[in-house]
């Protein structure tokens, strides 16, 4: 593999030849990648190619075979307090099911010196405060989701890691999640969000990062992926000129096939409901013509040619 | 590290796991010590030998705290709460070190709560059947610091070999396995080795002179060896091994 550029001197996250090897299975292998503040990433890959390997050394809970790791320019283990700066989230079960969520948090407040205070803060802000005071044995998966999400906000990070969040939500959860994501970002704050469904985090993240079997494959915007989709999307819609308009301000591209109907290149059509939402225009069809990007998240991630 | 050991000593407080260590423990020394101020013939308590045993009941309670310290342990790595606690505070020697810190003071609690409650009813016992009591100031000060300072070590050590174990039932199976059958059998068959193992070093340290016992202050200084050895092994493992 080649050797990757120099990182960025602004980056959030830096991995360097990142490589973990478990006896003879190499589950990252010389991994590079940067992510610049205030970016929404989606790590993606099949189940198995060593996102969550990937995480653990970033965060120092595993060290690398070779390679290394760092958030904000220093490795994670050298961190004074780091639930400051970074907030993450590896298990949605990591918790004792016997202790309430709201000690569950104070445990965690405490050994970074934050006041009892912040810990009702986070569970307004993750909708839990009512159920605080239970213990979590009680709780449904939605739940700890949230309670997970609750810890990683305690010391207000400006760097959120979620390993698979999406995992084992309701639509509603799902969305939830998406919207808080969202909101997180605006104001110049990072995430980086792991998930083995791009479709999941395909309408928040602004960049991608896939491997498959422990390597890069692709790290590229969003757009790029698409446009590497190279497919398009009819739209039926009874504002056409509004529409093309409103698609033609976020630079894409859009062919007139007849009265209603609009021919949009190089954009997913969650992006383009997206703008036409925004834009207040009625969308009566959306029809991905051609390979999805689903489909090349597919191929990229197939397995390897012998 | 202060704000650390906070943080462990809510965990301790913080489960029911805890309250119903407390509980079993002031359940077997109540029993244990009725039974034996009751039952026992009088003249069979008359030594100070005899007294100790009867007063110092609450040194059971050592099995308790070791249960608590390695509960604060193995429950991290049994339900993974250890991935958010060594994210909170990724030197994991801090960690370890402020959970051998609680496990001293969860385990001072439990000895001052189960030598208490021991002593009380031996002592009512012995004056309510008006045996008189044997030991002198001396030797009722070394049982009772004796005791608490043994049970309180216990709560260490118990932290120090849940993380060097790290699975929940194989440690409290090997506490168990060793303090109340292995222990014995090494005491018993090569007492001059037997004597310096952790749960005879505790007998030593609370006064008891039973035969082959080491003296009261090199049975402290043993049971101090040991727990240092197991922190030690503790943090250097502990830095060592992966997160899964």
């Amino acid at each position: 593999m080649a050797a990757a550029p120099p990182a960025p001197a602004d980056a959030v996250v830096v991995g360097d030849g990142l490589t973990k090897r478990f006896g003879s299975v190499l589950a990252v292998d010389s991994l590079s990648f940067a992510l610049a503040p205030g970016t929404i990433t989606g790590f993606l890959g099949p189940n198995g190619a060593g996102k969550t390997t990937t995480l653990r050394m970033l965060l120092g809970l595993a060290a690398p075979s070779s390679g290394s790791a760092s958030v904000f320019g220093r490795q994670y283990s050298e961190l004074t307090r780091p639930a400051l700066r970074i907030g993450a989230v590896l298990e949605a079960t990591d918790f004792h099911p016997g202790r309430s969520g709201r000690d569950h948090l104070r445990t965690l407040s405490r050994s970074a010196s934050l006041p009892d205070a912040r810990v009702d803060e986070v569970l307004r802000l993750v909708e839990l405060d009512e159920a605080a005071g239970r213990r979590v044995k009680g709780y449904s998966l939605g739940m700890r989701q949230r309670l997970g999400l609750a810890a990683a906000l305690l010391g207000d990070p400006e760097l959120l890691i979620l390993d698979e969040p999406a995992n084992g939500l309701d639509p509603e959860g799902v969305r939830w999640l998406r919207d808080f994501l969202r909101a997180f970002a605006t104001g110049g704050r990072t995430v980086l969000v792991s998930s083995h469904v791009l479709a999941e985090v395909a309408q928040t993240v602004d960049q991608v990062l896939i491997i498959n079997h422990g390597r890069l494959v692709v790290e590229s915007s969003l757009e790029q992926l698409t446009a590497r989709v190279g497919g398009s999307v009819r739209v039926r819609t009874p504002e056409r000129a509004k529409l093309r308009e409103a698609l033609e301000r976020s630079q894409i591209e859009a062919t007139i096939v007849d009265e209603q109907g609009l021919l949009v290149h190089g954009a997913s059509s969650e992006k383009i409901g997206d703008l036409a939402f925004a834009a207040g225009v009625p969308i009566h069809e959306l029809v991905a013509e051609g390979s999805s990007l689903e489909d090349v998240f597919l191929e990229l991630t197939a397995e390897p040619q012998p | 590290m202060t704000a650390q050991v906070r943080a462990e000593l809510l965990k301790i407080r913080s489960t029911r796991t805890t309250i119903g260590i407390v509980l079993g423990m002031i359940a077997l020394i109540l029993l244990f010590s009725l039974l034996s101020g009751l039952l026992t013939q009088a003249q069979s308590l008359t030594s100070t030998e005899d007294q100790r045993g009867l007063l110092g009941v609450g040194s059971l309670a050592g099995v308790f705290s070791a249960l608590a310290g390695i509960m604060l342990v193995t429950s991290e790595y049994r339900f993974g709460t250890i991935r958010p606690t060594f994210l909170f505070t990724p030197k994991r020697s801090r960690v370890v070190g402020a959970k051998l810190a609680a496990g001293l003071l969860a385990g001072l609690v439990f000895g001052v709560v189960g030598e208490g409650l021991g002593f009380a009813i031996g002592y009512a016992s012995l004056s309510g059947r008006g045996v008189p009591y044997a030991l002198s100031g001396g030797q009722t000060s070394l049982l009772l610091f004796g005791t608490v300072a043994g049970v309180a070590l216990w709560g260490a050590l118990g932290v120090g070999i849940g993380m060097v174990v790290r699975n929940q039932v194989g440690a409290i199976i090997g506490l168990l396995a060793w303090g109340f059958v292995a222990e014995n059998l090494l005491f018993a068959f090569v007492p001059s080795v037997g004597r310096f193992a952790p749960t005879h070093a505790s007998d030593a340290l609370m006064g008891l002179t039973t035969d082959h016992l080491l003296p009261a202050a090199a049975g402290g200084a043993a049971l101090v060896a040991w727990t240092v050895a197991f922190g030690l092994a503790a943090v250097a493992l502990a830095a060592r091994r992966d997160v899964n």
